[in-house]
């Protein structure tokens, strides 16, 4: 039937643009994806040293005392930064971070009567907090590709200033951790307090085990130094304890924060690239169906003509 | 033990490792001094400012420039520089510190009132410095960019 072969036709027509559009988009997302992922890999061991400072540092918590490190009694509210994306087609990157903080919410909620006030990163997770009724206390714009530490400076000061206050007793991180370009799977990760203890904690790639290198205080007795104020748990600090941790721990944790948003970029475009390859694809798939039943409609209308002439030609004779 | 008379250091900035290799020593610029870290040195923390950064491997000295950032000193003879950057000798671009130092300068006298920005533009100008001296100190020769000669020091 003709008008059955024009309408196959269109849709076609539709598909391959519709094709042309995820190709395009799965190009930008492929070469965004391998910026990003150069910039996570290479931050990566930083991260990691840092991150192994910080625990190391914990452990000797009542050694040097710092609001940073000090664990607090009574946890009443908690301060999440959630890091998603701007732009949606991305499969399921943005709905299973999400997901994971409104898990996390509720999941303190039941235990302890807690409130859970939010930072965020990224248009689709304010869109989605605000939507469930989350109380959002700020929104930092989020650029494609992070590159440059100074970026997520004012997000950690912020963070770092209402936790000193006593705004919040403890701080998380919700971010899509990025394992390999198929795989990425959301976590959350405490950063405040610093606690060496939590199962949770331990480095992005969190499986290998970090030693603890303990140093006894005897054996710093038969060192020359042994009486400088400043050595505790077996660090010795120079210029002093205070001064350095004071420098030393919003740094830390700045850069933690950061790693965590160059995971989020690479898991994001590896995201996009990904559903983009299979909507191409499946794009594919379709026009290959569609056109069979094209090729077969049109071969049965032109069977039905011939046979149609072939009849009028022998009521003729 | 040859092996344990040497310090396995290392440098890491956010974008790369810049300098991983067993020593004999380490001289770093910290805010109390220059110190200099010899195998067993006991566990340190330290504040590293903008400067120098001398190797020691065997006859050879490594110079380097860091532009702040923490040092560790581990227990087992392990030193580690968590720097904000640092380069080689033979990557300082000069061109561009000397462009930092200017307008580092430019801000701090322009901006004189207002604390944080001339804290950040002092802070800029000591890494411009440190990358400009390091540099100097090292490179008899200076390959001006882009005019293709090679022209002596000041």
């Amino acid at each position: 039937m003709p008008g059955e072969i024009r309408e196959i036709k269109k849709r076609i027509k539709s598909i391959k643009s519709t094709r042309k559009i995820t190709r395009a988009m799965e190009m930008v997302a492929a070469a965004k994806m391998r910026k990003a992922i150069n910039n996570v890999l290479s931050t990566r061991p930083y991260a990691m040293m840092a991150w192994d400072i910080l625990r190391r540092l914990s452990k000797f918590y009542h050694h040097h005392p710092h609001p940073l490190l000090e664990e607090r009694e009574e946890i009443k509210r908690v301060g999440l930064i959630l890091i998603t994306s701007n732009r949606g087609l991305s499969g399921s990157f943005n709905s299973n971070v999400i997901n994971l903080a409104a898990d996390y919410i509720a999941f303190h909620k039941e235990k302890i009567e807690i409130e859970a006030d939010l930072v965020l990163m990224g248009r689709k997770g304010a869109e989605a907090m605000v939507k469930l009724g989350h109380t959002v206390v700020a929104e930092f714009d989020k650029v494609d590709v992070t590159t440059r530490i100074h970026e997520v400076r004012p997000l950690a000061r912020l963070i770092i200033d209402e936790y000193l206050k006593g705004t919040y007793d403890k701080i998380s991180i919700i971010y899509t951790d990025f394992i390999s370009t198929i795989l990425q799977r959301p976590r959350v990760k405490q950063l405040l307090p610093i606690s060496g203890e939590d199962p949770y904690l331990g480095h992005i790639k969190g499986e290998e085990e970090i030693k603890m290198e303990v140093y006894e205080e005897k054996d710093l007795n038969n060192n020359n130094n042994n009486n400088n104020k400043d050595i505790y748990g077996g660090y010795l600090f120079e210029p002093s304890a205070q001064e350095v941790l004071d420098d030393l721990l919003p740094r830390l944790i700045e850069i933690q924060i950061y790693q965590a948003v160059l995971e989020s970029d690479a898991s994001e475009h590896s995201a996009r690239m990904v559903a983009m390859k299979n909507a191409t694809d499946a794009a594919g798939e379709m026009i290959y169906d569609l056109t069979l039943s094209y090729n077969q409609a049109r071969q049965s209308a032109i069977t039905q003509e011939i046979a149609e002439i072939a009849a009028a030609k022998t009521a003729l004779e | 033990m040859p092996e344990e008379e040497k310090i396995k250091f290392s440098i890491i900035t956010p974008e790369r490792k810049v300098f991983e290799d067993v020593v004999d020593s380490v001289s770093l610029p910290t805010k109390n001094g220059e110190i200099t870290i010899l195998p067993h040195h006991i566990p340190l923390i330290s504040t590293i400012i903008p400067g120098e950064v001398k190797i020691r491997k065997g006859e050879e000295e490594i110079p380097l420039v860091v532009a702040g950032g923490f040092v560790e000193v581990k227990g087992s003879s392990e030193v580690i520089v968590l720097a904000d950057a640092a380069e080689r000798v033979e990557e300082i671009d000069i061109e561009r510190a000397e462009q930092a130092r200017r307008r580092a300068e430019q801000l701090m006298r322009e901006k004189a009132y207002d604390k944080v920005t001339f804290t950040e533009a002092s802070a800029a100008l000591q890494r411009a410095l440190a990358r400009l001296k390091v540099a100097s100190k090292y490179r008899r020769h200076t390959y001006i960019k882009g005019s293709g000669v090679v022209k002596d020091e000041e």
